[in-house]
């Protein structure tokens, strides 16, 4: 058996990883609690947008998209998965680098393909086997809108440009703490849908409806990027409060088992002197 | 008359105003109530809310200028949709 003090260093080192462990897991809880609220606040902008573009397609006879619809034969691909800048979040940043390897080794095996990524641990884990071409990793330091349209209109520059023939997202949306999915989502070109609810309403169009569709559908495009990146920042601090939970839980089964331990060993070395003192007596009383 | 301004980070403003300026692609135009439904784009400029006891949220009130019986908002581009004298403004 460990001796004391052995066992009461290692009590003491786990003491203080719970410690940490716990107050990191608060800290996520907290920010959880913001990125959860920002997602809840852009929920009306992305809501009347699409109320509005669906609105205005299905009055429309063409396919409205213009040039973010446009469906080419797809030779180059650019990839954007989207994960955190930081570790200590469970599988979440891995699930994402394991799909847009299969992605690269498997659906896209024989087509271009290119990466720009968001988060980190993405770029770290990516750039010494695939061409990276970005790295947006600073996008988390200022999480608005306006970076993030800029980044967005960007690559939507480049498909407009026929630069990329396909552009795909890889991120995590958010369930809740304890839950997100891995979602691959085709951001280029971009799927048009012909709704059904008709505006019975006669509106004055400032300019042509098909001109207002065409400025929507950019608006429409980069409320989408947005979203996906507001629920990967949701999902990391979601999963860190859970990974951060479960390693709090270890620290004290670890702590309890330890204690015991260190009570056995310590009822060990007392019994032992208790023994050494009554054989002692024993021999002199028999002198 | 009813007004929302809403941005991707959240609702900027929601209330009773009596007129509201803003600034569409083909020249700066008003509302008022019983406006016809219009829906326009709107170009860089400001959004001016006019009138009696327009209150914005503190929080909230270094985006906007004060002025006496209007509020000014300066956006970089949106959409403005008004219908039934509830107009909804979608900015950035």
């Amino acid at each position: 058996m460990a001796n004391l003090k052995d066992i009461r260093t290692r009590i003491q080192s786990v003491s203080s990883t719970m410690q940490i462990t716990n107050a990191m897991k608060m800290v996520s809880a907290a920010k959880l609690k913001k990125a959860q609220d920002a997602i809840e606040r852009m929920r009306p902008y992305a809501e009347k947008l699409t109320e509005l573009l669906s609105g205005l397609t299905a009055s429309l006879d063409s396919d409205m998209g213009g040039a973010y619809a446009q469906e080419r034969e797809v030779k180059k691909v650019l990839l954007v998965p989207i994960t955190s800048n930081r570790g200590l979040c469970g599988a979440l940043n891995s699930n994402i680098i394991k799909q847009t390897e299969k992605l690269i080794e498997d659906e896209y095996k024989d087509k271009e393909v290119e990466l720009i990524t968001i988060g980190k641990k993405a770029y770290d884990a990516l750039t010494k086997k695939y061409p990276v071409i970005a790295n947006k990793s600073d996008l988390y330091d200022h999480l608005d809108y306006a970076h993030v349209a800029e980044v967005a209109g960007e690559i939507m520059k480049d498909f407009v440009d026929q630069k990329y023939d396909k552009v795909i997202l890889i991120y995590n949306s958010f369930v809740n703490a304890a839950t997100q999915n891995v979602e691959t989502e085709q951001f280029l070109p971009v799927k048009t849908e012909k709704s059904d609810s008709n505006l019975v309403l006669d509106y004055i169009y400032e300019p042509s409806q098909a001109e207002i569709v065409l400025e929507l559908i950019p608006k429409s495009l980069k409320t989408q990027f947005y979203k996906a990146i507001r629920d990967a920042w949701a999902s990391e601090h979601g999963a860190r409060m859970t990974s951060m939970h479960k390693a709090t839980d270890n620290a004290k089964e670890m702590k309890d088992e330890l204690t015991l331990q260190y009570n056995k060993a310590r009822q060990a070395v007392i019994t032992g002197e208790i023994l050494e003192i009554v054989s002692g007596a024993e021999a002199l009383k028999n002198s | 008359m009813k007004v929302d301004i809403v941005t991707p980070d959240g609702v900027l403003f929601s209330g009773e105003v009596e007129a509201v300026a803003v600034p569409g692609v083909n020249g700066d135009f008003m509302i008022l109530n019983h406006h016809a439904p219009i829906i326009s784009i709107l170009q860089k400029g400001n959004i001016r809310l006019i009138g009696e006891n327009i209150t914005i949220e503190d929080e909230l009130a270094d985006k906007f200028t004060l002025k006496k019986e209007e509020i000014i908002l300066p956006i970089q581009s949106g959409t403005v949709e008004a219908k039934n004298n509830k107009v909804i403004i979608l900015a950035e």
